[in-house]
């Protein structure tokens, strides 16, 4: 894609497991900072784009109290009722329409407030399985794990691998909720098992959060800052339900990367993207996504990770913020991987920040196993 | 943010527990009709011939209609499986088992999707991708979306 459309501000809350806020005050937050980070005032922004979710707002048509502290009050506003990284695909396509120029993506909710795992139930097929209590997100992934083991033969210690990269980096990211500096694979291994081989810490922690990315039309981006973010590529595929694919790779983010791929011109993902931010909700499905948007070959997921390539201070350094180990919020864990993504090439990322950043690569998903997958690639001037 | 912690209002419980009552349709309803005849019931597509059990309306693949019932034997392999030790609670979050459950993604020979059930039996430690398992049903189930009880190794 040419300089069509940019990112010019982003901003994250710190993220907990039971914030003492109402979700309102986070999405007043989020916008804020988004806006104070573009160095731009509300009466700039022309559309105004949340996701979050009724079921887990317990609210029907539930943007429609997001539109005070989004700062959407008479403008065009307008919901996605999935990850926020989709809703940027919606917000960057209202604004190549001509139509806008500048938009605010919001993403929302709050774990602690909803039946943690009750909206995960809610999306499995009605007529059999949601009845019969067995599957639920956590189980659905162990089963996807155990399908990518047999596959691969990866043992539990390599997926352990991941939580300890991610979970250390963590500590290094101050809105991480899941900081831990000294985490070894034998605490994660020693971490309550859920569904096997699934244990607490190769699980995300349900978190409250929210997050804002705020996009522009080229000739706007040009006025509001010198460093936009541009968006080069995206890809989107949508896979089948969890018991009709093979769940031992992640097809649709194969496919929505070789698009992302594609419309960026990169021919070599490993060697052209600089740092990538992985939406992982378990540890396996980081080593899943080395192989899908092809950082290694299939089946080499464990020995990438192993190689020390995707560490922090690795040749291809993955989730360098912790990634969704370290905080993942519903309808938000996407989006704040395009945040992050966005702030490694603009080279505001602090104490995590990747040396060199000129292209990442961000990944969000949705659906139980990784069932809906969207690939952004980013890059400045 | 800080602050002493809400007074007078901890947590507002919404107080309408939403029902769904889901037509299980024709499909399924044939499905289960199968069932308490012991019978597994799938669908073919008439485009890739793909086998769809439990039955599907439609074939995604091919966005074609499915029509062809096809009778598939009780006998599968595990496609993948799980050892839980805990479960969606009543409050939505994860409880403890008092006992580990084995669930298994079963393929039905001559299915190209699964279905999931327990699995009773194997020692969990031998439990293994490739198992093959056959379906016990329970005919004198109370809900007849237990009639297909669990599998067992063959």
């Amino acid at each position: 894609m040419e300089k069509q459309v940019a990112i010019v501000g982003y901003a994250q809350t710190g993220y907990e497991s039971d914030v003492d806020a109402s979700r309102e005050i986070l999405v007043l937050e989020a916008a804020v900072g988004a806006l104070r980070s573009a160095g731009i005032s509300r009466e700039v922004i022309d559309t105004v784009v949340t996701a979050n979710n009724d079921y887990m707002d317990g609210r029907t048509i539930s943007n429609m109290r997001l539109v005070e502290p989004s700062g959407a009050w008479l403008k065009d506003e307008s919901k996605v009722e999935m990850d926020g990284a989709y809703a940027v695909l919606y917000a960057m396509m209202r604004i190549l329409s001509g139509d806008h120029d500048v938009a605010m993506v919001i993403g929302v909710s709050q774990a602690s407030v909803f039946p943690t795992y009750v909206p995960g139930v809610m999306t499995l097929d009605p007529t059999f399985d949601r009845e019969r209590g067995l599957l639920n997100e956590v189980s659905a992934a162990a089963l996807q794990a155990r399908a990518y083991m047999d596959a691969c033969g990866v043992t539990e210690e390599q997926i352990a691998g991941i939580s300890v990269k991610n979970l250390r980096n963590a500590a290094l990211n101050p809105l991480a909720l899941r900081r831990m500096p000294v985490l070894t694979v034998d605490d994660v291994m020693s971490s309550r098992m859920l569904y096997s081989p699934i244990r607490e810490l190769n699980a995300f922690p349900p978190s409250d959060g929210a997050c804002s990315v705020i996009l522009a039309s080229s000739k706007k981006a040009a006025e509001i800052t010198d460093c936009p973010v541009w968006i080069r590529g995206v890809g989107f595929s949508h896979d089948s339900y969890l018991t009709e694919r093979p769940l031992d790779k992640l097809g649709s983010l194969k496919q929505a990367a070789e698009r992302a791929y594609a419309a960026a011109g990169i021919s070599d993902a490993k060697d052209k993207i600089d740092v990538a931010e992985v939406h992982e909700n378990f540890a396996h499905e980081e080593l899943m996504a080395y192989e899908a948007l092809g950082f290694c070959g299939e089946g080499k997921g464990s020995a990438l990770l192993e190689s020390g390539a995707t560490k922090i201070n690795g040749e291809l350094p993955v989730n360098p913020s912790g990634g969704a180990l370290a905080a993942n919020v519903a309808c938000a864990a996407g989006l704040a991987r395009i945040a992050e993504a966005a702030l490694q090439v603009r080279g505001e990322a602090g104490s995590h920040q990747v040396k060199g950043v000129k292209t990442a690569l961000a990944h969000g998903q949705t659906g139980l196993c990784a069932q809906e997958n969207i690939v952004f690639i980013l890059g400045g001037e | 943010m800080e602050s002493d912690g809400l007074q007078n209002v901890d947590m507002v419980r919404i107080p309408a527990v939403p029902v769904f009552n889901w037509s299980v349709g024709n499909f399924m309803e044939r499905f289960f009709d199968g069932l308490k005849g012991g019978k597994f019931m799938g669908v073919k597509c008439p485009d890739c011939g793909r086998v769809y059990l439990p039955p599907r309306m439609i074939c995604e693949r091919c966005f074609a209609k499915n029509d062809e019932w096809v009778e598939l034997p009780p006998e599968g392999t595990v496609e993948s499986f799980t050892l839980a030790q805990v479960k969606v609670g009543e409050d939505g979050e994860l409880a403890d088992l008092e006992a580990p459950v084995l669930i298994g993604m079963v393929k039905h020979e001559g299915a190209d999707t699964c279905l999931v059930a327990r699995i009773e039996g194997p020692d969990p430690e031998e439990a293994s991708v490739g198992m093959r398992v056959t379906a016990v049903l329970d005919k004198s189930a109370e809900s007849i979306l237990d009639i297909l009880s669990h599998y067992v190794p063959r």
